[in-house]
């Protein structure tokens, strides 16, 4: 599988971070996203015509929405973050892909505007996300009370992967997460999960690994 | 003053931090491994970085830049970068008073500690914080009550609203709930408080 991807971009790392999840290997190729607006050059139009990434190929097939290329790498290799078959369960992960695509609209594109200067009303996209989140941490708030902590069901899905990373870099859209104590827990329990991988203002839960350096007790005996 | 509601004690589980507020100062709450509360100011004595944003071990709380490690009391224990040196007894993080009683976590200044304990929420079970664009008064008034500590009915359901007043007329709302009140009544109550904050929040745009 091949990834258009862009590093800075929350949803190629929708992608990079579902496939580390899931134990797969992608080959990477990086896309001039910013300054270069290579996505919107000729070779990548060709094979994306709404010029945007990440795009996936792998044999002849192409996917241009990050939802749907979670959905097609969990459906390949990871079957357990789909969900089960549940009819609710099914329309619930949905429900939380469309959601998430809500995330991208408002939350990303206050990103988008902060760090890249791109166009927007950059109040409109802030009251819009605040609306967003405050959405995301009541259901997570339910979920909690019922004893879980991802969006749905009793383990992480496709669903927590596609909201993760427009939640977790709202602040660069200057939507700070203080106000929210249930999504700062969900995405604990992400960044705690084995194989998380990050990217740049995403970082994983240090105190799950091994302290650095030499600890003083060391350094005494060897004094000694 | 009073103890000021900061927190309810389940969002913030043992060995992690969670950034909170005093008025308009902006504090570290967090839990050591062994489950002990701490308040202290949200910066590293070193750069200046929100210690909330760092990572606790055990019974330390570490900054997220360079890893200086803060125990008891606020003071640095390690600097990973020198790992020989002592760190001396002036590197060391303001710490507030703070207490933990019936599910909330309550915090005041230091050298102000209020000789009053929190008030007692026996019955009371913690639901959830929500953070409102309103100032108190608005709140109060949409709740049908005064001060900062609404008692009354939401969603069917008896309920104890703790209102955090927060700088640029914003506020924290930590609701508790009748204790053995069933998930579905939660969720009614719970739906009631987003419906009370909309109605918060919608006086104050028309009073504005």
């Amino acid at each position: 599988m091949r990834l258009y991807d862009y590093i800075l971009s929350p949803s190629c790392y929708r992608v990079r971070l579902m496939a580390a999840l899931a134990g797969i290997k992608l080959d990477l190729r990086a896309v001039d996203f910013h300054p270069g607006a290579e996505h919107r050059g000729p070779e990548l139009l060709a094979l994306n015509p709404a010029g945007t990434i990440p795009i996936l190929t792998d044999g002849d097939l192409v996917l241009t929405q990050s939802t749907a290329i979670l959905t097609y790498i969990a459906a390949s290799h990871a079957p357990e973050w789909l969900g089960d078959d549940s009819p609710a369960m099914r329309a619930q992960v949905g429900q939380w892909l469309a959601f998430a695509q809500r995330l991208t609209d408002s939350a990303g594109a206050a990103r988008l505007h902060d760090m890249l200067q791109m166009p927007g009303d950059i109040v409109a996209l802030r009251r819009s996300a605040t609306r967003t989140l405050r959405e995301l941490e009541a259901a997570i708030s339910a979920v909690r009370r019922r004893g879980g902590i991802f969006l749905v069901g009793d383990r992480p899905t496709i669903a927590d992967i596609a909201c993760f990373p427009y939640v977790a870099l709202a602040p660069d859209g200057g939507l700070p997460l203080d106000a929210y104590p249930s999504i700062r827990l969900w995405m604990r329990a992400i960044r705690g999960l084995p194989g998380f991988v990050e990217m740049p203002g995403i970082h994983r839960l240090h105190e799950l690994l091994p302290e650095p350096g030499p600890q003083p007790d060391v350094i005494r005996k060897e004094r000694a | 003053m009073n103890w000021t509601p900061a927190a309810l004690s389940q969002d913030i589980p043992s060995g992690s931090a969670a950034p909170g507020q005093l008025g308009d100062k902006d504090i570290v709450i967090w839990r050591s491994a062994s489950g002990r509360i701490a308040a202290w100011s949200d910066r590293c004595p070193h750069r200046g970085m929100r210690l909330s944003h760092g990572f606790v071990r055990g019974e330390f709380l570490s900054c997220i830049y360079h890893g200086w490690r803060y125990g008891d009391g606020g003071q640095c224990h390690r600097i990973p970068a020198h790992p020989e040196l002592t760190p001396p007894d002036a590197i060391k993080v303001p710490v507030f008073a703070v207490t933990e009683s019936d599910g909330v976590v309550w915090v005041a200044q230091k050298d102000a500690e209020p000789e009053a304990p929190p008030p007692g929420l026996a019955g009371f079970s913690p639901l959830r914080t929500l953070r409102l664009s309103a100032r108190p008064e608005t709140v109060a008034a949409a709740f049908g009550g005064t001060g900062l500590d609404l008692r009354g009915e939401l969603g069917g359901c008896a309920v104890v609203v703790l209102i955090q007043p927060l700088p640029d007329d914003q506020c924290n709302l930590h609701a508790l709930a009748a204790n053995g009140a069933d998930t579905a009544t939660l969720d009614r109550v719970s739906a009631a408080l987003e419906a009370l904050r909309r109605q918060a929040e919608t006086a104050e745009e028309i009073a504005a």
